[in-house]
């Protein structure tokens, strides 16, 4: 079992009368009183509950419930500003010896998609460093953001020297084969971890739908489920924030973690194996093609959530040159600005996609709608190119 | 089903969004095999229909617009008479067809001016009465001094109606809330359009729409000083007329920006069509709007929209930008914005045209006559 924990920094309103005002600093880009309230209720209600739960639950099965962990940049971030007990809880998960930590870039961005591939490598060195400082560890796999994966990402990520990666099991690149095994990516030398979306997402989306047939979800069928796979390895990715705030604790899906480890080890052929051992224990059956960009995002399950409409790409691309900027100027506060600017929740804020997604999106943004999104992100990308000179 | 529907405008007359409303209603309901009898009063312009199901009866004359207030022209004193009377002459003629051509199943009102008619017919004749709400006196007044004769007589005909149809939910919650009217008797069914076709756009800004105070042409004036700053070959258009427009050319000449802003007077249809087809942005910054039918004819037409909050547009539709009426900075910044970022223009538009396939007459006709087999 893996788990995403990641928080953005939202922006503050910023309109076209703000551009080139020379009294803003870019620090009031961001909205650090939002970003502390949204941090601090999640922490609350998922962070710290989980991860005290979790703890439990691995010294209460001796080791035998593993887990892995990618934790964003911005994220720790967060934990060092704001609530430092977060990251001692997941220090104290770390101790237990059944934890790892996934490698991705520091800013959770969009990078892996640019034209040049060198800042990508700068934000991943930077979330590397930031894992050693913390937890005196270096990940040995790689997760991209939101598991954006292609022939390119793949052969970058193995030359860095990382053992697997993981990605989304699509069917699309899959075809009639399984995501219950490793695979190899046709440009590299380096294992690939596809993620079981059914199974993931029956815990991430569908816990609590009412109409769902697998509903009420309980940890002994959950666990039935998972017995009768065929296969290696069952990948079960999931968003940190399912337990206790997409799914609240009225949900049952606390419970249904609690009782999960020992419903699933009842099983004699299952048991928990973290990223790092996963890619150590199992050799590759196959090799994957994957020309264009997939990810885990919305039903598309491509790069469509954040570069799908001419708004997005506009962002991307004015983010593109902005770069190129702020590394001839050189001034640090300016690369630090530029880089928070990257996290791909700024472009996703933008995305237009409708119906089903659409409502998925809304969940997530603070904005109105993606134009608003749009605008207010365009203002400030305007207003920080005005300013490196 | 033969429906009598009482009105007040139809085109080619038209004064406001109700005309454009009871046109694609009943030619959608004739399509639908509803019988529909239209009675209006006679204007310059002859009405008509070339729909076997679908007869526009015209009755007496009248000088009353729907929109119009007591103190508003020299009718004075005789504006309540002539309401009065307009009234009698309806349920005379609706009684005369019915007695010569047979009984009809339900009678169907829009808004306050035929509301006295329509609960006489509906007690005389026995059968079940429908009221569309496209305004409220408290709407038409931008809810400073609503005046209590309009509200009385919409109250009493909210309350004899056996269903009202609402135009928004934004109307349906002052009908519940103002008029003390339970909720279930109130449905809500949003206003539809005939498509535009996209013009050749250029740098224009554009509001439309009667200047009174309820439609907020002043935030767009001030809105427009503040672009100006900014972008200062902006051209900005206030299309219509209305008791503001000497107090607004006299504000645009006070800010120094009467060079930038064209101030149209009433438009044809065609020009409408046209004004709407090359704006790059059309504003809609209503005070309290039930719907707002001018936004998705803007829209149709490719032309990315801003909204105020306070519309049952707003409710309705995603692909368009929404402000608070009043807050004319981030009004500008919007207009601004689609002004400087194409992709935004762009994207509004073609998404906005996909929404705008959604709202069609022939689904407010299925809608209606959902709430007409509730009482017949």
């Amino acid at each position: 079992m893996y788990f995403e924990v990641h928080q953005p920094m939202r922006l503050n309103h910023f309109s076209v009368f703000n551009i080139g005002n020379n009294t803003s600093h870019p620090s009031y880009y961001f909205n650090d009183k939002l970003n502390r309230e949204i941090f601090e209720k999640v922490a609350h209600k998922c962070y710290l509950p989980t991860n005290k739960l979790l703890l439990n639950l691995i010294n209460k099965h001796d080791g035998k419930f593993r887990i892995s962990y990618s934790l964003t940049g911005t994220f720790f971030e967060y934990c060092e500003n704001y609530m430092p007990e977060v990251l001692d809880s997941f220090k104290e998960l770390f101790k237990t010896g059944a934890v790892d930590f996934i490698e991705e870039t520091y800013y959770h961005s969009l990078s892996s998609l640019y034209d040049e591939l060198d800042e990508f490598e700068e934000q991943v060195k930077m979330h590397n460093n930031m894992i050693k400082k913390v937890f005196n560890y270096r990940p040995r796999v790689f997760r991209n953001t939101e598991a954006i994966y292609d022939n390119r990402i793949a052969k970058k990520v193995a030359e860095m020297g990382y053992k697997g990666i993981l990605t989304e099991g699509t069917d699309k690149i899959l075809g009639w084969r399984s995501p219950n095994y490793l695979y190899k990516p046709v440009s590299a030398n380096i294992k690939v971890l596809m993620r079981n979306y059914m199974l993931s997402d029956d815990v991430g989306f569908r816990f609590s739908a009412r109409q769902w047939p697998g509903y009420p979800l309980t940890a002994d069928k959950y666990a039935n489920w998972l017995a009768s796979c065929q296969g290696d390895i069952i990948n079960l990715f999931i968003d940190y924030e399912t337990f206790g705030e997409h799914q609240w604790t009225e949900t049952g899906i606390f419970d249904f973690l609690f009782h999960l480890p020992e419903e699933v080890l009842k099983h004699h052929h299952l048991d928990f194996v973290t990223v790092s051992e996963a890619v150590e224990r199992y050799n590759t059956v196959d090799e994957i093609d994957v020309p264009w960009a997939i990810s885990w995002a919305d039903a598309d399950r491509d790069v469509s959530t954040w570069l799908g409409n001419d708004m997005q790409k506009a962002c991307f691309n004015e983010l593109q040159n902005i770069g190129r900027k702020v590394k001839d100027n050189g001034d640090k506060d300016f690369i630090n600005t530029w880089r928070r600017l990257q996290t791909s929740d700024h472009l996703y804020y933008v995305s237009t996609k409708g119906l089903e997604d659409g409502d998925v999106h809304k969940y997530f943004s603070h904005y109105d709608n993606p134009y608003d999104g749009f605008i207010n992100y365009m203002n400030i990308l305007q207003d920080l190119k005005q300013k490196i000179v | 089903m033969k429906i009598a529907m009482i009105g007040w405008e139809y085109p080619p007359f038209k004064a406001g969004g109700l005309a454009t409303h009871c046109y694609g209603l009943t030619n959608s309901l004739a399509d639908k095999n509803i019988k529909v009898y239209f009675f209006m009063p006679k204007t310059k312009h002859k009405a008509g229909s070339n729909k076997a199901n679908l007869k526009v009866i015209e009755v007496g004359e009248t000088e009353i617009f729907p929109y119009d207030r007591p103190d508003d022209k020299a009718i004075g004193g005789k504006f309540f008479e002539a309401v009065h009377r307009y009234n009698d002459l309806v349920v005379a003629r609706v009684k005369a067809i019915a007695k010569k051509e047979g009984k009809f199943d339900a009678i169907h009102a829009h808004d306050w001016l035929t509301m006295e008619a329509a609960t006489t017919l509906k007690q005389d004749l026995g059968i079940p009465l429908i009221l569309t709400i496209h305004s409220t006196e408290y709407d038409r007044s931008g809810w400073v001094y609503p005046n209590q004769w309009f509200i009385d007589i919409e109250r009493a005909g909210m309350q004899k109606a056996d269903r009202i149809i609402a135009v928004s939910s934004y109307t349906k919650n002052i009908i519940v809330e103002k008029y003390g009217i339970h909720p279930d008797k109130v449905s809500v069914v949003h206003n539809a359009v005939y498509p535009i076709p996209e013009g050749q756009k250029q740098d224009l800004v554009l509001f439309l729409g009667r200047l009174t105070i309820q439609k907020g042409a002043e935030f767009f004036l001030k809105s427009a000083k503040k672009v100006l700053d900014f972008e200062p070959d902006t051209r900005f258009v206030i299309a219509g007329t209305g008791d503001m427009l000497p107090r607004l050319i006299h504000d645009a000449v006070d800010m120094g920006i009467s060079d930038r802003v064209i101030f149209t007077g009433r438009l044809t249809d065609d020009e409408v069509k046209h004004i709407y087809s090359i704006s790059s942005v059309y504003v809609m910054p209503s005070v309290s709007e039930p719907f707002g039918i001018t936004a998705l004819e803007a829209i149709s037409a490719g032309t990315p929209t801003i909204v105020s909050k306070t519309t049952g547009f707003s409710e309705a539709f995603k692909n368009c930008l929404k402000v608070d009426f009043w807050d004319t900075d981030e009004m500008a910044n919007k207009i601004i914005s689609l002004l400087r970022y194409d992709p935004l223009s762009r994207t509004l538009s073609h998404e906005g045209k996909r929404e705008i396939n959604l709202f069609t007459w022939d689904r407010v006709a299925d809608r209606t006559i959902e709430v007409y087999n509730g009482v017949i």
